[in-house]
């Protein structure tokens, strides 16, 4: 019963993460890397593969900062110093062990693992899973969520990166801005999760 | 090629404001923008807190040895935006009052992690005169300022009919432009009205 209760537990908190606080479309955490990460597949992967990675791993020691900080007022103020710390600590770690155990996949990362680790999707990611988990399950299911979001965002704007950027689309508006505009969208779609709804 | 290289190595002050604006023309520090300046107030505290972090985070990771691997070097710079984090949020906080600052919650913090410390640093500041540094740096954050206090006004006239404490009222509201999809819309539609303009004026310059 009790694997069971941690099944449900991080599957409810990545699916939370995905679908209805996706780092993406619904906070607009790290969107700067995924335009950069949409130019070819590989990047995709890799990116998310190293955000999903991170956050992850972070999350354990996400959950235990928290419980050391949970009865701090002031905790709100040094909480991102210490989340720096953590993702350092855990990239630094990954970094020589790849090194070591993995010499060819460390030389594929090698140019972009640094952009792919301190970024806004991270350590965002790091805040919510502060503010929407409740147990270590619950962390390490929205930190892998994360990810999962991250990739799915990812790869939308990954497949529909040849005619946004195409002559058929104004110059002006070319490239970047109808990125966001698309994204936005998809964001707007992703809305109907939430039940958002307008008054006049 | 090299005049072009010397050209883009060049100090222009008003480069990061306009030809090299963050957030309409390179879209490297957008996520606050979008989705945390939904209001004035709001807008004003992720300036201040972007304008201080940025600043002397960037000032004092030029003292960063150089010798030391990027890999690893983004750590310390990580480090110290952090840090500066800290007096930042106390100051806003101090100035705009605890309920401003809860209110745009993950977005300041996470301006410790922008692309104007970990990549502009490494691709022109870094490779220009202190003096120069300062100088563009300085229009980099202005560049990134206008914009989100623009963006934040805009947004609080179009969904709470004023701009901050003062009544702005048009007679319609726009309710849904305080979320996250319409701050995609709103911020993508705007860079490419000001890619439009720029290129415009630009030609005629040329011309």
């Amino acid at each position: 019963m009790i694997i069971i209760d941690i099944i449900v537990s991080v599957c409810s908190a990545a699916l939370i993460s995905i679908f209805i606080q996706n780092s993406i479309y619904e906070r607009a955490l790290g969107t700067n890397i995924l335009l950069y990460a949409s130019r070819e597949r590989g990047k995709v992967i890799g990116f998310s593969l190293m955000v999903t990675y991170i956050c992850t791993v972070s999350s354990v020691f996400v959950w235990l900062l928290d419980g050391l900080l949970a009865d701090l007022s002031w905790a709100g103020i040094i909480r991102p110093f210490f989340y720096i710390l953590i993702i350092s600590a855990v990239y630094i770690v990954s970094l020589v062990l790849m090194w070591r155990f993995l010499p060819k996949a460390f030389a594929a990362v090698k140019p972009y693992v640094h952009l792919s680790v301190f970024n806004c999707s991270v350590l965002g990611g790091m805040f919510l899973n502060t503010v929407y988990s409740a147990d270590l399950a619950a962390y390490i299911g929205f930190g892998f969520g994360t990810g999962v979001g991250f990739f799915l965002a990812g790869w939308l704007l990954y497949i529909a990166y040849g005619r946004l950027t195409s002559d058929l689309v104004p110059a002006a508006f070319r490239g970047m801005p109808v990125m966001f505009v698309y994204v936005g969208v998809l964001s707007l779609a992703l809305y109907a999760f939430v039940g958002y709804s307008t008054t006049l | 090629m090299p005049e072009l290289i010397q050209d883009s190595r060049a100090t222009r002050p008003l480069d990061g404001i306009v030809r090299q604006n963050v957030v309409l023309m390179s879209g490297l520090v957008t996520g606050s923008v979008i989705a945390g300046a939904t209001g004035f107030m709001s807008a004003v505290a992720i300036s201040a807190v972007f304008s201080f972090v940025t600043f002397f985070a960037v000032l004092v990771s030029r003292f960063v040895p150089r010798k030391i691997v990027y890999t690893l070097r983004i750590i310390a710079y990580a480090m110290i935006a952090a840090a500066f984090y800290i007096p930042a949020k106390l100051l806003v906080d101090a100035g705009l009052g605890t309920e401003i600052t809860d209110g745009v919650g993950v977005y300041l913090p996470i301006l410790i992690t922008n692309s104007v410390i970990m990549s502009k640093t490494e691709t022109r500041f870094f490779h220009q005169s202190c003096k120069d540094m300062v100088t563009e740096l300085i229009g980099y954050i202005a560049g990134f300022d206008i914009v989100c206090l623009v963006i934040g006004s805009v947004r609080d006239i179009l969904t709470n009919a004023r701009i901050g404490w003062l009544p702005a009222d048009l007679g319609f509201t726009m309710p849904a432009l305080e979320t996250t999809f319409g701050g995609f819309f709103l911020v993508g539609i705007s860079a490419g009205c000001f890619r439009a303009g720029y290129t415009r004026y630009k030609n005629a310059k040329n011309n």
